[in-house]
């Protein structure tokens, strides 16, 4: 309206339905009320890793997260650094974002997720959580200083957690009453080790104009380009993640991990059936035993080596855990338990501020069991493992692969 | 260089032949290929040489055995458990870097040399930490190692530019050497950001009380991603000085932190800071 101007009723009448009609468009989430999102529940969000699980992973921050920005080494041409980003550290520095998905390749997740919980975000970070063991630690140090919401991508866990058998199972472990434990899970195929496999006779091919290869080779080591080290296939490789293993482990292990009672602990003794690994790309495996310390034994049978779709491992047969196992007076005990606290999702924990139920000291010890497997395979040797130290006993060498060191500036 | 023996060769080549694919994923015979390396290790220094001789550029490509076979070397002296054995190869690579092979073969024996080299190679490798291409993986590899790298980290600094300075600024924090607050404090004002940040890690991560007034400048003058860092430094440094039992100085750090993050959106560094104080009383 011009300053000055003189308004006639008919003007004044047509503002008004106006304005009020605006007003009745306003979302009800911004007033609040019965069934709806006030302001305070509402969040700025952000995408870290814009590949294939790119928006999966953002829809599962909840309904309440709207998309502020999206960031990805592959956006170099199209970047405005207002709503497309190359350089997660921009993305980081915005005040007005409050929970971050990161669906890069492996590499990136803990760095990127450590640092948005330096930056006071919340963090849903698709799997595997890590690279290598000692980054899983890294993770939930922040969460734990920075007081943050971390979840990984992965929700067996929350079934498990609400299945009487599981339950059960869960119970009993968690009791400490079953010594020892003689339960063997075996996870028979199903870890795709031929699908990511990675190449070894790479020649270098033109970074395209699009991709900051730099950035995205980050962490790892600076390696000439190749197609096949990016964009899904870069799964066969040491730098960026551990082959089929590390991609589909934490899925599969882990609701045995929550099952078994195993979220604050890890295997004392990892040994593999395979042959001597390439150094930069994965390849083929038989079997990996974990055993921890009270006797529960994990087994990885790829049923890929040394010959296709059949099992190569014969030492033990699967085997559960069941209250019989006990004494009488222990299975009173048992009975008498109650059950345990239900998982906190994601969306919940944002909101509420309670711990997620795959929070990174949980979700740390599962990615270990794969990390632990592929030290074995990698070197070739059984390996002793210090669970509450986190490091290999008595293997120097084999411990270097524990803590891997980085490209500057990147460090944990 | 000379041409690898016939014997050597044919043991070169009972490595597997990538597949159709470009992998190791058929026909991958485990006792054939451990045989294989276990008698060119019987060869002693002249085969690990010959293996080396064989390595070319990738964009030659044509060394895939050979490769293969070098880190089955690695890996193979390293299962041995024999000390003697395992020095002797180290140092047998750590002889061919720093010559006139190509770089990307070079990098490749450096990176062997973090599967199974010790700080019998440290000085090889410290040599490396002023050349630009070199630098990262010998940085990683006296990292790894450990053992006698901070001294060659410290004595290389004063050479170093660009890359180079800032991959020895990060790995002296990464080594923890106490020995070298006063060059971690110098870089910590220095005119690269990225420096900066990594020498207020490094001295956060050596745990050195003295650093406390400049970690907590830094982080108040700055902004955006590097007043993020500067701020995990300080919380970093209050953490390890608690753990060494100097708790007073670590009260400080947190109640500055705690006193003058005032805006809502660092209220979280404010939690954190009240946090540390409570575990320190």
């Amino acid at each position: 309206m011009q300053k000055g101007k003189r308004v006639t009723r008919r003007q004044f009448l047509k503002s008004s339905v106006g304005a009020a009609a605006a007003f009745t468009i306003v979302p009800r989430h911004v007033l609040g009320g019965p069934g709806q999102t006030p302001p305070s529940e509402k969040f700025g969000g952000a995408l870290i890793g814009c590949g294939g699980r790119g928006n999966g992973t953002f829809n599962g921050l909840g309904p309440n997260v709207e998309k502020l920005a999206q960031c990805d080494v592959k956006f170099l041409r199209h970047a405005d650094n207002k709503k497309v980003y190359t350089d997660f550290r921009r993305v980081l520095e915005r005040k007005d974002i409050d929970v971050v998905a990161i669906a890069t390749p492996p590499h990136w997740h803990a760095l990127i997720s450590i640092a948005a919980m330096e930056a006071g975000k919340d963090v849903l970070c698709e799997k595997p959580m890590t690279r290598f063991i000692a980054e899983g630690r890294a993770v939930a140090d922040a969460e734990k200083r920075y007081n943050r919401i971390f979840q990984v991508g992965t929700f067996g866990r929350f079934r498990s957690s609400t299945n009487p058998g599981d339950i059960l199972t869960h119970k009993i472990m968690n009791s400490g009453l079953l010594k020892p434990c003689k339960a063997v899970h075996i996870k028979p195929g199903g870890l795709k080790v031929r699908e990511w496999s990675g190449m070894v006779n790479v020649k270098p091919q033109p970074i395209p104009e699009s991709l900051d290869w730099d950035m995205y080779c980050g962490p790892s080591p600076l390696r000439p380009f190749h197609p096949h080290r990016f964009g899904g296939t870069h799964r066969g490789y040491w730098d960026y993640e551990g082959g089929g293993l590390t991609d589909m482990g934490q899925h599969h292990f882990d609701p045995v991990q929550w099952t078994f009672a195993k979220d604050d602990t890890s295997p004392v003794e990892v040994e593999a059936f395979a042959p001597p690994a390439h150094p930069e790309a994965c390849g083929m495996w038989g079997w990996v035993e974990l055993k921890y310390a009270d006797g529960f034994t994990i087994v990885m049978d790829s049923h890929e080596w040394p010959v296709d779709k059949k099992p190569s491992y014969k030492r033990k047969e699967s085997r559960g855990v069941s209250l019989s196992d006990l004494s009488e007076e222990d299975q009173k005990k048992i009975k008498e338990m109650p059950d345990p606290e239900p998982l906190v999702g994601f969306p919940e924990a944002i909101r509420t501020r309670k711990q997620a139920g795959g929070h990174a000291a949980a979700a740390t010890r599962c990615v270990s069991l794969m990390h632990l497997a592929n030290i074995a395979i990698r070197t070739g040797r059984k390996i002793h493992y210090d669970p509450v130290k986190e490091q290999i006993i008595g293997d120097e060498e084999a411990n270097r692969l524990v803590n891997q060191p980085m490209r500057a500036p990147w460090h944990l | 260089m000379k041409e690898p023996s016939s014997a050597l060769v044919e043991l070169v080549n009972k490595m597997p032949d990538p597949d159709q694919r470009g992998m190791y994923c058929t026909d991958i015979d485990k006792e054939k290929i451990e045989r294989a390396i276990t008698n060119m290790h019987k060869g002693g220094r002249d085969n690990i040489i010959g293996v080396i001789d064989i390595l070319v550029e990738p964009e030659k490509g044509g060394d895939v055995k050979a490769h293969y076979a070098l880190h089955c070397l690695a890996l193979h002296v390293c299962k041995l458990k024999n000390e003697r054995s395992r020095r002797r190869f180290a140092r047998t690579l750590a002889s061919q870097i720093g010559g006139g092979r190509p770089k990307e073969v070079q990098k490749y024996l450096v990176r062997e040399l973090q599967v199974a080299g010790g700080r019998e190679v440290v000085e090889e490798l410290g040599e490396l930490l002023v050349d630009e291409e070199l630098c990262e993986p010998a940085a990683q590899a006296l990292a790894a190692i450990g053992d006698g790298a901070a001294e060659q980290l410290r004595r290389a600094l004063p050479r170093a530019r660009g890359k180079c300075r800032l991959t020895i600024v990060q790995n002296l924090g990464v080594v923890r050497d106490a020995r070298s607050v006063g060059a971690l404090k110098k870089a910590a004002i220095n005119k690269d950001r990225e420096v900066r940040i990594a020498a207020c890690w490094g001295l956060a991560n050596i745990g050195d009380a003295g650093s406390a007034d400049l970690l907590l400048r830094a982080a108040d003058k700055s902004d955006g991603w590097e007043r993020v860092e500067a701020t995990k430094a300080c919380l970093l440094l209050a953490e390890k000085l608690v753990a060494a039992g100097k708790k007073s100085e670590a009260v400080k750090i947190y109640r500055h932190l705690r006193d003058t993050r005032t805006k809502p959106t660092e209220r979280y560094v404010v939690d954190a800071a009240k946090k540390g104080l409570a575990a320190a009383d």
